[in-house]
């Protein structure tokens, strides 16, 4: 029992992180139809600008909570703002251009941070200069620290904001009106360019936060960590249903239940875990197509 | 199946014609195999320096055969794919001999290529018992295989009274390797392998493969990968409140796993080399490395020095720039080196184990107190 519960943990805190990188990859997808391979990377960089903001503050940040909490609303000003930059540079000029060339540049925008990374950290892995150690509580078998509860209680929150913002708010009816139609939307009289960089910089921003939790969480950043987390993301929000926020979130965690008790069905090893994983993708892919809480979409002509 | 046969014939023929080019030119160009990219690149930017310290040492004292020796250096990013198309440029690029190697995985499928052009290859790390299956009679290995690592592995955990293991490796060529000796050496010795898991490379979170070593109530968790995903199993390890021994293959045998998992690493054991602070010559040879490469040296800077002048000695005395001349010259190599004596076995791999049992204490490797 008490294995099955840690392992429950385990699962659910590895599925809040690909929860949070779900969020970035279905909100881009929703409004422009655009799976942006870069993400993964973007939640890599959040990552070590949130490392860069602790080394430079440390004299007064410290290395216990304030500087995460810091480091959390830096990175996430910062690398939105990077998202919104990347948007501007790589997509805007392709909008009207097929969307497999969109694909293609959203691929070199993901190697491009990551070369640069590369370059400026040497390939070593990094140590994250903030540890909020392991101290937390003891609940009957399995141990939740601090850190876990944050990680899960935030993007919980994040979610529910997320989700009132794009539905009670003014920005969010645009983003769902451009998310319908584009065209219409300008005839409107929406600034459908602001509300893409909008998109942009909230998913990024999300990436971010998902990118300081991994630092402080796991104790060191490493240029090629975004690459399988953007994978798995992308998994995720097709789970969930791609376009849907709730979904993202439900899909991150289910995949990191997934992945976590794939990997411990007995005589089956756990080389098999990304077998299970990305099984389930094709599973949805050819099964449910629309994901668990997708909707189907009408393609117009 | 006709054609197939004409085609590499060509090539072959293409090959030697490049070689006989290049060694006509004024300069002898030496092929440099590493990962310069990619989560191992720690690796070639700590063996780079030392192949270059040789080359310019050699050139300043005039050459080989007379000619100044040129270093063409390829990243094979430690990956299997960027590995055979690394060997082909080598090779096209008319190199008489390459030295590096760090990554089984990446070095294995580059072996035949190597083979067919007849350039004789001195890997400097890799070190996967699949290269000496492989080998098509030019590769030499100046580190000591698995077998005699596992050797070494299987001491310590008889010492320290290890009854159940776990081993953890990521998939590779080389993980994958040892973690099956391993457990094959572990059971014949009368010791139970109560898990064995796999992870993949670049994955953070060992959270699910933790919880089962913990269930699995193993004395001993032996890693036989690299240090980029030891260092987090380490930390998550101890972290979950696990106590028991922790050993890792020489592959985690890099700086950077201090860096990263911090005190949490103490009494952990990493197999490799006798560090350079334990060796004679050790210290001179950090302090010619800082000159040259500003850089510390890594753990297989010295190896990779070695494995050069190994190379360069066997030229010399093959005479030639021919391949097969070089490959006889290297069989004969009697060498005093930095890191340690190197002759070579009938298979082509290093006479004797230059594997010792580290303890990892406030920063650094050392030699355990007796």
């Amino acid at each position: 029992m008490g294995f099955f519960l840690q392992q429950l943990m385990n699962g659910l805190i590895l599925g809040s992180f690909y929860a949070l990188i779900a969020l970035g990859y279905t909100m881009v997808f929703g409004v422009l139809k655009l799976l942006n391979f870069a993400h993964g990377d973007i939640y890599m960089v959040g990552g070590f600008v949130g490392l860069l903001i602790l080394k430079l503050g440390s004299s007064w940040l410290g290395s216990g909570w304030l500087g995460v909490v810091v480091a959390l609303f830096g990175s996430a000003a910062l690398v939105g703002a990077l998202g919104m930059l990347i948007e501007r540079v790589a997509y805007r000029p392709l909008r009207q251009a097929p969307r497999l060339s969109v694909l293609i540049t959203a691929l070199a925008a993901s190697m491009v941070l990551n070369s640069a990374v590369l370059a400026l950290t040497g390939g070593r892995p990094v140590a994250f200069p903030a540890d909020l150690g392991f101290v937390g509580y003891d609940l009957g078998p399995i141990h939740i620290s601090v850190i876990q509860m944050a990680l899960l209680v935030s993007t919980l929150i994040l979610m529910l904001v997320l989700e009132l913002f794009v539905s009670r708010t003014q920005y969010g009816r645009a983003m769902r009106a451009v998310s319908y139609d584009m065209v219409a939307s300008r005839l409107m009289g929406i600034d459908v360019s602001q509300i893409v960089s909008l998109t942009f910089f909230l998913g990024s921003a999300l990436a971010a936060i998902g990118g300081v939790f991994a630092g402080s969480y796991y104790g060191s950043l490493h240029f090629f960590m975004g690459f399988i987390m953007g994978l798995k993301a992308f998994t995720a929000a097709v789970i969930g249903g791609i376009g849907s926020i709730p979904g993202a979130m439900l899909g991150g965690l289910t995949l990191g239940l997934l992945e976590t008790f794939g990997s411990s069905i007995p005589f089956i090893g756990s080389e098999w875990r990304d077998v299970a994983v990305f099984g389930a993708l094709i599973f949805f892919l050819v099964l449910k197509p629309t994901g668990i809480l997708g909707k189907t979409m009408v393609e117009r002509i | 199946m006709r054609s197939g046969t004409t085609k590499t014939l060509a090539l072959v023929a293409v090959f030697s014609s490049m070689a006989s080019f290049a060694a006509a030119a004024d300069t002898i160009k030496i092929g440099f195999v590493a990962p310069i990219t990619g989560a191992a690149a720690s690796f070639g930017k700590e063996t780079v320096g030392a192949v270059r310290m040789v080359v310019a040492k050699t050139n300043a004292g005039g050459g080989v055969l007379g000619e100044k020796i040129v270093l063409v250096e390829t990243d094979d990013a430690c990956d299997p794919t960027q590995g055979t198309a690394a060997a082909s440029k080598l090779v096209s690029s008319g190199v008489i001999a390459v030295v590096g190697g760090m990554c089984s995985g990446a070095v294995v499928p580059a072996l035949k290529i190597y083979g067919d052009a007849h350039v004789p290859f001195v890997i400097v790390a890799a070190n996967s018992t699949k290269i000496v299956a492989a080998n098509p009679g030019n590769a030499f290995l100046v580190n000591s295989t698995g077998d005699a690592q596992t050797l070494t592995a299987m001491t310590l955990f008889a010492q320290k009274g290890i009854k159940t293991l776990a081993v953890v490796d990521e998939g590779d060529a080389f993980s994958a390797d040892l973690s099956a000796i391993a457990q094959t050496q572990f059971k014949a010795s009368g010791g139970k392998v109560v898990d064995a898991e796999t992870t993949a490379k670049g994955e953070q979170d060992f959270s699910a493969l933790v919880t089962r070593i913990t269930a699995a109530k193993a004395d001993a968790v032996y890693w036989t990968a690299y240090q980029d995903g030891g260092a987090l199993l380490v930390k998550q390890l101890r972290r979950s409140g696990y106590q028991g021994l922790i050993a890792l293959s020489d592959g985690s045998n890099a700086p950077d796993l201090f860096t990263v998992v911090g005190s949490a690493v103490n009494g952990a054991y990493v197999f490799g080399p006798t560090p350079l602070k334990d060796l004679p010559r050790g210290a001179a040879f950090s302090a010619d490395f800082a000159a040259a490469t500003g850089d510390a040296p890594g753990n297989y800077s010295a190896l990779a020095y070695d494995a050069a002048e190994v190379l360069l000695d066997a030229i010399k005395a093959a005479g030639t720039t021919e391949g097969e001349a070089i490959v006889k010259a290297l069989k004969g190599t009697r060498y005093e080196g930095i890191a340690g004596p190197i002759a070579f076995t009938e298979k082509n791999t290093l006479v004797g184990s230059n594997f010792i049992a580290l303890v990892a204490h406030g920063g650094a490797l050392s030699v355990p107190q007796k």
